[in-house]
């Protein structure tokens, strides 16, 4: 015997304390059972790509910032991976010894605010996402150190970065990698172990590595899927090929293995700036190319405008969250013709609805978060 | 009158606070014999009881968001409120004011009549348990001699009131949340019942001042004979208040304030007052029923009982503001599976052997310290013993509700899938 | 009834038990006849309290409105369209003879019966010679009724459990 009900609309969002930004996501239950998922998307819609056709190759970066907020980082890293291969730059080599450990840095950030934030979705009232921004914290003040901002950093430039490091600035780096270990197994003996945690987490949203490969989700969710895929490894960039680490997969795709993959990327992470700091060469940290110039000071003063030769050129790179590719195509003009964002959250988050349907609605909650987006990623 | 209270205030005791039930015994003597009839007597003493309970409890309550919302905070790394006054102290009285003058809205298509009445509905049964509370040993408001069962019987209330404000109020998360707090509601009851046989039984009394007087006469605290039933009873409890890890009715993460969601200003502030009254509560029966009301083993001749029983039931209290501090949510299937699947079972079992205890005693009448150390020692082994069983028997502890860890490799491109058979 | 604390109370609780059985069925909106409902049963313990039967009371209000509103509750919920407004009938009439006559034999028992009227102050401990009585004379009943009670729970049970997946053979 069933017991017939009505439909239930819920509108997840787009003003949702769990939504992670303005995403809407309208559910249609039967009782707390999902029948159906709709994603709405566009509430963060800035136009960023076509701004961008507006404005030359180097007003662009501060863009890159705005559109995954919460990893500035890689954003401009890829953007400006992209410019150069149009142009043909050679970086020096402590410019890309900083972009790694930059990035790197980042994705500590952004993971830990991601897995606190998906502990948050479980339940856990706050205090392991403020456990997390401890150590974040820490990083955005070496960010501050080296570039003067702390969310839109807009570090990276043409051919470099912007500035130099301080000379403090690797033995404050050196004295939190030092505190992050004893950090990173305190999250994992508490939120690895936890029953419920587990109770929730387990079993739910899974992914095969066909449907993830279907879906072309990339990051940590198809890491979580068993799929060993990396583009730190599968196509080095910056000076990933000269430091050693691993992969970290999962072995059931489920939201539970979403979290211990980040959770363990954390300590390759951890891995990779150890090796970093000790690796890091001296030398320029901006190419000299165009009308580029470089103050004694170490301040790169890149050129404003300049007209690359017609092309195009897609760079791609590791972001926390998965897959960042910039694609720019050039007219010859000193903006560019095309410019498109491959945004790891918003491709990221294709499968939710595959994922999310014939669970509850807690458990939908909890899937979302281990998608990981950033809004201003998703709508650009 | 005049005569008698000048006589009273003169004859030297109104000031002793060791107990306030007889300063307030002597007023009413003195108007009983001043020519009051009974029943005014007996208005005049509920008046006092009702508004003591009443102020105690808005003190309290203002206290306690200020201790709580500081001891969350040093759990997480921050500071809390420290700004509106010595150290935060008046941030209560700034919220209290805040909530006061806050607009009264009423949502579109509200059923306007409830969605009133609703945080009143909720706020008069809250208050009411505290009726049958011992604050001491002449401090109870109405010692009625079937108090265990009024204390369930007043829970009970909450829950069509608890509906009243999510159906009232036209929204849906407001509707999720007060449907999840029925089913959550009526499943715990039933724990909760079963948690309060045991003491029960072993008082044969349903009197909460003849439960306390027992612990005191035999010199032990029911916690001791009934470590099972406090277990069951603390979690109904946290259920019952909406604490973490059982905030499900108002999971803010899922669905963000859960029945009231739509209400603000003063009429949020009636649910507020009244969710931390029903967490007193529940740690004032927790302290009555198990950890001895009012007694401290002698201290309550030097020390004033009210004063015992109040560090007793802000102690208890303590530790729903620490697993808010400290644990995850439980999904609301999980939650009724072990209502029903783990925790009803354990507690028959429970009553069960508290049952067969209670009968051997009686008919064998040992040393009395002999037959409760025994009862004490024999339920704790079985409780334990109990409790890792069924644990085991459901499934729990053989590795599936461990955490993995994520496979290090080198190889890209290659595939790790590999799905444990994992119950869901 | 000999002091005027009990009539008062008697008075006052009758005029809200009356008052909101009048309203279950005068108001249209369903909810508002369940929250009349709620009242009425609040005020019938009300006068078991006037009578000194405190756990007849609490019992009410523990199985009444503790239970038996839940109930009343899930039935509204899962009836369709359940927040529309009580609709005109044509069982009206025939409701309305069905409750007169029911009244009408209600009232003439009530006016016909000689009622006594107990002395003394009542019992002090109702619980416990509830309980006696309940496992000692009426111990057959009280087993019949827990079992009736299993059944139902087991049936229910069975209805509601989804249908075990047809296996191929």
């Amino acid at each position: 015997m069933t017991i017939k009900s009505e439909p239930f609309i819920v509108n997840v969002g787009p003003q949702h304390p769990s939504t992670h930004g303005v995403f809407r996501l309208r559910l249609t239950l039967d009782g707390e059972k999902i029948i159906d998922a709709d994603m709405v998307m566009g509430y963060l819609h800035r136009s960023m790509e076509k701004l961008a056709e507006e404005r030359t190759y180097t007003q662009n970066i501060p863009f890159t910032d705005r559109t995954d907020y919460l990893s500035a980082m890689t954003g401009n890293l890829a953007y400006v991976m992209a410019v150069e291969k149009l142009l043909g730059i050679e970086v020096p080599e402590r410019a890309l010894w900083l972009r790694t450990i930059m990035a790197e840095l980042q994705r500590i950030a952004s993971h830990a605010m991601a897995v606190g934030i998906f502990a948050n979705d479980c339940g856990a009232w706050q205090t392991p996402v403020m456990h997390m921004f401890r150590d974040r914290e820490k990083i955005l003040d070496l960010f501050e150190m080296a570039c003067g901002a702390r969310l839109t950093l807009n570090y990276m430039r043409i051919g470099g970065v912007s500035k130099d490091i301080p000379p403090e600035w690797l033995p404050q780096a050196r004295k939190l990698l030092a505190e992050l270990p004893a950090r990173f197994a305190e999250y994992e003996d508490l939120l690895l172990e936890n029953e419920i945690i587990v109770a929730r987490a387990r079993g739910i949203g899974t992914l095969t590595p066909e449907q993830a490969q279907a879906y072309s989700v990339s990051g940590p969710m198809l890491r979580a899927s068993g799929v060993a895929w990396d583009i730190r490894k599968a196509d080095p960039y910056a000076a990933y090929d000269k430091v050693d680490f691993d992969i970290a997969v999962g072995r059931n795709g489920d939201v539970f293995d979403r979290f211990v993959v980040r959770l363990a990327e954390m300590r390759q992470s951890l891995r990779i700036l150890e090796q970093a700091v000790d690796m890091i060469p001296g030398g320029p940290v901006h190419a000299r190319w165009g009308t580029a110039t470089v103050q004694p000071w170490g301040q790169a003063v890149a050129p404003l405008a300049f007209r690359p030769p017609v092309g195009e050129a897609y760079a791609r790179i590791e972001s926390p969250r998965g897959e960042i590719g910039y694609y720019i195509v050039s007219d010859g003009g000193p903006a560019p013709f095309r410019f498109h964002i491959r945004s790891p959250s918003f491709i990221n988050l294709t499968p939710l609805k595959l994922m999310t349907v014939g669970v509850t609605v807690a458990d939908a909650i909890v899937i979302l978060g281990s998608v990981d987006i950033v809004v201003g990623e998703v709508d650009r | 009158m005049l005569h008698a209270l000048t006589a009273f205030l003169a004859s030297g005791d109104w000031y002793d606070l060791r107990d306030l039930g007889n300063t307030v015994g002597a007023v009413l003597d003195d108007l009983r014999s001043a020519g009051f009839p009974d029943w005014s007597v007996y208005v005049i003493s509920s008046l006092i009881g009702a508004v003591g309970i009443l102020l105690w409890g808005i003190l309290s309550c203002l206290a306690f968001i200020w201790i709580e919302r500081r001891v969350v905070a040093l759990m997480q790394n921050r500071k809390g409120p420290n700004r509106v006054g010595p150290a935060g102290l008046l941030q209560p009285v700034a919220d209290a004011i805040k909530l006061l003058l806050k607009e009264a809205i009423t949502t579109t298509g509200a059923d306007h009549i409830l969605f009133w009445a609703a945080p009143i509905i909720i706020f008069v049964p809250t208050l009411a348990v505290f009726a049958v509370l011992p604050f001491g040993p002449k401090m109870t408001l109405s010692d009625l001699n079937v108090g265990v069962l009024f204390l369930i019987a007043i829970a009970g209330i909450n829950t069509p009131s608890v509906f009243l404000a999510g159906w009232s109020s036209n929204n849906k998360y407001a509707m999720l949340g007060a449907m999840r707090t029925i089913a959550m509601l009526i499943s715990y009851e039933i724990i909760q019942v079963l948690a309060l046989l045991g003491p029960v039984i072993f008082v044969s009394s349903m009197r909460l001042g003849d439960i306390v007087g027992w612990q005191d006469h035999y010199n032990v605290w029911l916690i001791v004979l009934q470590p099972v039933g406090i277990l069951g009873y603390i979690i109904a409890g946290a259920v019952e208040t909406n604490r973490s890890p059982m905030d499900i009715a108002e999971a803010e993460s899922e669905i963000v304030a859960g029945y009231h969601t739509e209400y603000g200003g003063i009429k949020f502030g009636f649910f507020y007052q009244a969710e931390y009254l029903a967490g007193f509560a529940i740690a004032g029966a927790i302290v009555s029923l198990y950890l001895g009301g009012w007694t401290l083993w002698g201290a309550e001749n030097y020390i004033p009982p009210w004063i015992i029983f109040l560090g007793k039931l802000y102690s208890v209290f303590f530790i729903y503001i620490w697993t808010r501090g400290t644990l995850p949510r439980l999904r609301i299937d999980q939650l009724m599976a072990f209502a029903w699947k783990f925790l009803l079972p354990i507690m028959l079992v429970n009553v069960l052997v508290v049952g067969g205890e209670v009968l051997v005693w009686r008919e064998w009448e040992p040393a009395d310290e002999v037959a409760l150390s025994i009862i004490a020692a024999i339920n704790l082994i079985f409780g334990v013993a109990l409790v890792m069983a069924w644990a085991r028997f459901l499934g729990h502890g053989k590795g599936n509700q461990k955490g993995g860890r994520a496979i290090l490799t080198q190889e890209v491109g290659r595939i790790y899938f590999d799905p444990e058979t994992v119950a869901r | 009834m000999n002091s005027a604390g009990v009539e008062i109370a008697f008075w006052v609780l009758a005029i809200m038990t009356i008052g909101s059985a009048v309203a279950v069925v005068m108001v249209r909106n369903i909810i508002h006849s369940f929250v009349a409902l709620i009242s009425t049963f609040a005020g019938v313990a009300g006068l078991y309290v006037t009578l000194s039967a405190d756990f007849i009371a609490i019992t009410q209000i523990l199985i009444y409105i503790g239970a038996i509103s839940i109930l009343f509750l899930f039935a509204i919920v899962l009836t369709p369209q359940a927040e529309r407004q009580n609709q005109e009938g044509f069982l009206k009439f025939p409701a309305l003879g069905l409750c007169a006559a029911v009244s009408a034999v209600l009232i003439y028992v009530a006016l016909d019966t000689n009622w006594n009227i107990a002395g003394g102050d009542g019992f002090s401990e109702t619980a416990t010679q509830i309980g006696v009585l309940l496992l000692d004379k009426y111990v057959l009943p009280f087993e019949v009724a827990s079992a009736l009670l299993l059944v139902a729970v087991v049936g229910s049970i069975v209805l509601v459990s989804p249908e075990p997946p047809v296996e191929d053979d």
